[in-house]
This record gives C-alpha cells, sequence and structure tokens, in this order.
C-alpha cells in the first residue's frame, strides 16, 4: 500500500492529506489526554509506533502468488493505543519509511496513511468491539480484527489508486483491477495478520491485564496503581 | 538468574525461558520463509514485492514515472533496513521490559 511519488496528481494526494488531517488532529488530543490518564501510555506509543515500522516494512513471500508483501500492524495498534492515535503514529511511521527506506513517498503520506493508518486502524477497531460486545475471546476478536484492517488497507489504497486514475474504465473495474495486484498475495498475509493480532493481545493479556484499561472490558484501577517497572532498573 | 542479597547475579542461564520461546519463534517463522523462496526459486518466481506491481500498473494507467523521495541501491536496502531494525528492537524491548516484565518474587 505504499504509493510512490508521482503517481498521484496534486489534487489528489492534497485531498488525501486534508482527509488524513481531520484524524490526525483528534489523534494528537487523544495522545495528549490518554498521556495524562494512563502512566504507561507513553511507552505503549513508543512501542506500538516502531511496531508498526517494522511491521509494515517486514516483505513476507508467499510462494502461491510468487510475490511479496507486508502487512500492517495497524489493527492491533488501533486496538491497544487507539485509531486516532494510531493515526499519527502512523504518519510517522510513514515519514520516516519515505525518507530512509523509499518505501512509499512524500507527497504520498496522507493517501498511505489513510489507508494504512485510518481505514486500517478503524476497521479493525470497530471489528474488535463489536466482537467484544458479543463476548467474544480476546483472540478471536484481535484476529478477525487483524485480518479485516489488513484486507481494507489494501483495499482503500487500491481505491485512492482507481479514483485518480481510472480514466476512461469504471471506478468499479479499476478499483478490483489494482486490487487484484494486492489481493491474492496480502490474503495469506492477513491470515498472518490475525494470528499475529491474537497471539500479542492474548500475551498483553497474560502478563499485564491491567495495562489495557478500557480494551478488555475490565476496569484498570486507579493510575497510580498502574506501574512502569523503571524504578527498578534504576535500583539495581 | 540465580539472585543474591545485594541484587547482582551470580549465574546467567543461556537461554532463559523469554529468549528460547523468542529464538523458537524467529526460526519458526525463518523456515517458512525459507520454504516459500526455496518455491518460488523453483518455480521461477520472481518475488517482487505487490507494492511494486501496482505501483508500476498505477504507473503504466497514469502514463507518467513513479520516482521515490529516496532509492537505495543493491545492499544499502539490506543495511538501511538492518539498522532501523536494530534500533526498533531495542526500543520495543525496553519497552516491553518496563510494561511487561514479571515482578521479582522476593
Amino acid at each position: 500500500m505504499h504509493i510512490e511519488d508521482g503517481i498521484l496528481p496534486p489534487r489528489a494526494w492534497g485531498f488525501w492529506y486534508g482527509v488524513a488531517m481531520l484524524f490526525i488532529i483528534p489523534g494528537i488530543r487523544e495522545i495528549k489526554r490518554r498521556v495524562r490518564e494512563n502512566l504507561s501510555y507513553k511507552p505503549f506509543l513508543a512501542m506500538v509506533g516502531v511496531g508498526v515500522f517494522v511491521i509494515s516494512a517486514m516483505h513476507l513471500p508467499v510462494p502461491v502468488t510468487g510475490s511479496c508483501s507486508h502487512p500492517c500492524g495497524t489493527p492491533l495498534a488501533a486496538i491497544i493505543v487507539g485509531p486516532f492515535a494510531t493515526a499519527v503514529i502512523s504518519l510517522i511511521v510513514l515519514f520516516f519509511q519515505a525518507i530512509f527506506l523509499g518505501h512509499g513517498g512524500i507527497t504520498t503520506i496522507g493517501a498511505n496513511d489513510f489507508s494504512m493508518g485510518i481505514v486500517g486502524g478503524i476497521s479493525g477497531y470497530l471489528c474488535w468491539r463489536l466482537m467484544r460486545c458479543f463476548d467474544s475471546p480476546l483472540w478471536l476478536a484481535g484476529g478477525i480484527a487483524g485480518f479485516v484492517g489488513d484486507v481494507m488497507t489494501y483495499l482503500t489504497s487500491s481505491f485512492e489508486l482507481a479514483l485518480s486514475l481510472h480514466g476512461h474504465i469504471p471506478l468499479l473495474k479499476q478499483w478490483m483491477i489494482f486490487f487484484a495486484g494486492y489481493g491474492p498475495t496480502q490474503l495469506p498475509l492477513a491470515v498472518a495478520e490475525a494470528v499475529f493480532t491474537a497471539a500479542v493481545l492474548q500475551v498483553m493479556y497474560n502478563r499485564r491485564p491491567d495495562l489495557l484499561p478500557g480494551i478488555t472490558g475490565k476496569k484498570s484501577g486507579k493510575i497510580g496503581k498502574i506501574q512502569i517497572r523503571e524504578h527498578e532498573y534504576e535500583s539495581n | 538468574m540465580r539472585a543474591i542479597e545485594n541484587g547482582a547475579a551470580e549465574t546467567t542461564a543461556w537461554f532463559d525461558p523469554f529468549t528460547r520461546w523468542m529464538l523458537i519463534i524467529m526460526f519458526a517463522i525463518l523456515m517458512a520463509i525459507f520454504a516459500a523462496a526455496k518455491y518460488m526459486n523453483m518455480h521461477s518466481m520472481q518475488g517482487g514485492g505487490t507494492d511494486d506491481t501496482v505501483n508500476a500498473m498505477a504507473s503504466q494507467a497514469a502514463k507518467v514515472k513513479a520516482h521515490p523521495f529516496v532509492n537505495l541501491p543493491g545492499d544499502a536496502q539490506v543495511g538501511a533496513f538492518s539498522v532501523a531494525n536494530f534500533f526498533a528492537g531495542m526500543i520495543v524491548g525496553h519497552n516491553w521490559k518496563r510494561l511487561f516484565e514479571r515482578e521479582k518474587v522476593d
């Protein structure tokens, strides 16, 4: 889903920057609010941001199609740090990938953020919330969120390309043509993303359920009870 | 690790449970990648990225040439990825320990 510079016309990439900003601004507010509420939020944000950077640059081969693609990590991020905050960390991730790794582009950061950070994150998050409303097990809700978020990311990326470039071809047809470039390779990776999302959430919950306030449906208690174990390292 | 009174360690295990599990998962993923790569080599598959494929399709549709901001030639890409992932691992590990390390039982 890393659309490169030069493909989208200026009007299109400007539009996607504008749309992304509608989510970035609430995202910054969400980060500020949750930092005040939860002492563990900053380390979470750092860890998740770096995790998204690595996961979305990790190209895995899919032998059925003979090509490689990467998962996104944003559905997991949206569950842990919030959907709007995920839009912000994705923006930062895509910027660093563009300038240091040659992945994506500078002008297309808005479009790429919309597909990966916003649609991928929010669709995964909504699936998670829906599944949890029906008392679905943690791993199942996380798995479905990972799968849906991954597929939605690539559907959106294809749509962004088709919307600008369909010309005389019907939009839907061009959309499916671009998605056909992603889909066969991406579907097995979406399953891998589902397994990964489910496993990470389950491990986090098993180790420190108190660090996932409002995520697992259980209250974490007071802010003061949330312990970041930095003091242990300082004392050792 | 066996702790003594002042907090210093007397002995250190080669493979503590966390390291052991991380290595097992890493080798499982790497084996899957190598198996996939072997299959792709046997069937003369290119193994290119779908991002590149779709960007090429889009370039053709738009009749323009994509121009990434930076283009890392040859092994420079491996180097850049390694540096990025090394420091990413350090940051994730640091924060993972702060958040998820099990409490010490005295």
